[in-house]
């Protein structure tokens, strides 16, 4: 009964799931500290593909070294974007300025627009075209495990998300910062009470978001072995749909809806042309909207 | 509001009739006097992107419902247009209404599950529903013939009439942007127009005076719809050519873009968005390259520094101000935040 290409399926599902967990995960910490979605969010997983491939193909490091050169300007990237985008918004510090919905529209449409800027930028730089990742750092190499056959790079996204949600964990419930990030979350107010600096709070909260989807997009580069301006748009949306399931604020709900969605798509796949898959993470977002407002792991909402 | 002065920018009849024979007379004279069919083009393309915009506009800006799916419902248009003509050879005016109702009508199916979301959900919602219409387009390749679009579409023919020039196409374009401006004109300036400002503004309080908000909200995207099917119709029959890029998620932005640098809630405003956008890329020469990224930084700068847009009457930063103006002098704890 088990087919062997649908375990197959099943593996590469987990592994696409991951990436989009760890774009999800910084939709979720910046959802979670501002209640504002960052549609730039997108354009820094390109962001960290391309810095990767300039890497690759100037220096020539070790594979270790681009994913730590990525991580780096992930969070250049994103305390710049916070710079730019969401501080000129946040004019008061109140907790109904932090969290109100004219706030969170104009910092959506601020967002948007520097995510254009960004991604055109891009294109006009790098040209719109595909580029191709150096054979030597493409993790495409087959590993036979029995019947199975994985490549080196669903171990690498593997490795690689698994270490890096542990140290978010570690990061948010063992350091100072992370707990001044999660008091934000909990209340903007009780927190500034308390002699918490909100703008750092958010500043590393940005940093840090960035830093996991800057880290996604240089590892899916190396593991599809091609890199566009426009690579980031899908996987955004996705990781978007991936925390609106999981309930906007639970990072652990955000994980498991993004290896849901990233196993459906691919199991898609064996039932309809590839072209449709997108189809399926939308379907899932209608329907997570309109029967799980509050999302499939979520501890009830506020009425936005 | 000031609404009855802003009203009154177009409520003097002489400068209707003003603008009535800029747009039948001055513009095509000097257009035909400097000669560029490719002249006309821009200005017939500026003209369906003014019924959009203004057909975005009742939905984002009078009933402050932000979508980011308008384009698909454009390609809806589009596609019936192109479908009808080319595969049952129906004439233009049986496929200009049925282009824009069938967007109306898919647009409602659409609304009557989302439109009970609010704010940030109703536009993922839309963002993943304007997809799914690209997706679909694109895919189902033995219906729309996927990414090879559809050619040979036939152009403008009314009662034996046939619009061979682009002078021609541009009159008949410019007529149905007229009219459809004047009927939204007169939908957000009617009692109608008041009941959906006043879902914009505070939706629950509307709805304890008691108007029904997800009815009038459902109507409003259908209203919509069919405007935005009305210029995917126009854009197919001029065009000659369709493809499922054309309406992608960046041409929603686009026409939001137009929308918001216009001003929310106002029609000249949007008018002038749409010029401002389509004319001053095209104006800076060789702005191909440089056209998104305009008007990304137009859109940005707009929303930073003219958060009314240029004519706007809807903003949201007034919205944010009225709001710390509440959760100043109301208790520190109350449940302010909430909205």
């Amino acid at each position: 009964m088990l087919d062997i290409y649908f375990v197959q399926q099943i593996i590469n599902g987990l592994s696409i799931g991951l990436v989009y967990a760890l774009m999800a995960i910084g939709f979720t910490l910046i959802f979670g500290v501002l209640n504002v979605v960052n549609f730039a969010h997108g354009e820094v997983y390109t962001v960290g593909a391309f810095v990767g491939l300039l890497l690759i193909t100037w220096v020539a490091p070790p594979l270790l070294v681009v994913v730590l050169a990525a991580l780096a300007v992930g969070a250049v990237t994103g305390v710049g974007l916070e710079r730019i985008a969401f501080k000129p918004f946040r004019r008061f510090r109140d907790e109904a300025s932090l969290r109100s919905r004219a706030m969170r529209e104009a910092t959506l449409l601020s967002s948007l627009a520097a995510s254009i800027v960004a991604r055109e930028v891009m294109t006009l730089v790098f040209g719109a075209h595909m580029q191709t990742i150096p054979q030597a750092y493409l993790l495409q190499r087959p590993i036979a495990i029995g019947p199975l056959s994985i490549t080196n790079g669903d171990v690498v996204i593997f490795g690689a998300s698994l270490a890096m949600l542990a140290a978010l964990q570690f990061m948010l419930f063992r350091t100072r910062i992370g707990l001044s990030i999660r008091a934000v979350s909990n209340s903007p107010m009780g927190a500034r009470f308390v002699g918490i600096d909100t703008d750092r709070a958010i500043i590393a909260t940005f940093a840090i978001g960035s830093m996991l989807g800057a880290a996604a997009g240089i590892l899916v580069g190396l593991y599809d072995g091609t890199i566009t301006p426009q690579m980031g748009f899908a996987p955004g949306i996705k990781a978007f749909v991936a925390m609106v399931m999981g309930g906007l604020s639970s990072i652990p709900g955000a994980v498991i809806c993004a290896l849901i969605l990233g196993v459906a798509e691919s199991v898609t796949t064996d039932f309809l042309a590839s072209g449709w898959k997108d189809l399926v993470a939308y379907a899932f977002l209608i329907v997570t909207l309109v029967f799980f407002p509050q999302g499939i792991f979520g501890v009830g909402r506020e009425r936005a | 509001m000031n609404a009855p002065e802003r009203a009154g920018l177009l409520a003097p009849p002489v400068l209707k009739g003003l603008l009535a024979v800029i747009v039948f007379v001055v513009l095509p004279g000097t257009l035909l006097t400097i000669g560029g069919g490719y002249l006309f083009q821009i200005a017939t393309t500026a003209l369906i992107f003014v019924i959009l915009a203004a057909s975005l506009n009742l939905v984002t800006g009078t009933t402050g419902l932000l979508s980011l799916g308008h384009a698909g419902f454009y390609g809806i248009g589009a596609y019936t247009a192109a479908l009808l003509s080319t595969q049952l050879g129906l004439p233009f005016l049986v496929t200009l209404p049925l282009a824009g109702l069938s967007a109306g009508i898919i647009g409602v199916l659409v609304a009557l599950p989302t439109m009970r979301l609010v704010s940030i959900y109703f536009a993922v919602a839309t963002l993943g529903i304007g997809e799914m219409i690209y997706v679909t387009l694109l895919n189902w390749t033995d219906f729309t013939h996927g990414p090879m679009g559809i050619r040979g579409i036939p152009s403008i023919e009314l009662f034996g009439w046939r619009a061979s020039s682009s002078l021609d196409e541009y009159l008949v374009v410019a007529t149905t942007a007229v009219i459809s401006l004047w009927a939204l004109s007169r939908l957000t300036h009617s009692y109608y127009g008041n009941a959906l400002r006043a879902v914009r503004e505070d939706d629950q309080c509307a709805n304890a005076m008691g108007l029904n908000v997800v009815r009038l909200k459902i109507e409003a995207f259908g209203i919509s719809c069919f405007f935005a099917g009305i210029a995917g119709a126009l854009l197919a029959h001029t065009g000659k050519f369709i493809s499922p890029d054309q309406f992608r998620f960046s041409e929603s932005i686009n026409i939001l873009a137009m929308v918001v640098v216009g001003g929310l809630g106002s029609l000249p405003g949007t008018v002038i968005g749409v010029l401002l956008l389509i004319i001053l890329p095209e104006a800076l020469r060789g702005a191909g390259d440089f056209r998104m990224i305009a008007v990304g930084s137009i859109m940005f700068l707009s929303i930073l520094l003219l958060p009314k847009g240029l004519l706007g009457e809807a903003s949201a930063l007034d919205l944010l101000r009225r709001q710390f103006g509440e959760a100043w002098k109301s208790v520190p704890g109350s449940n302010v935040g909430w909205r």
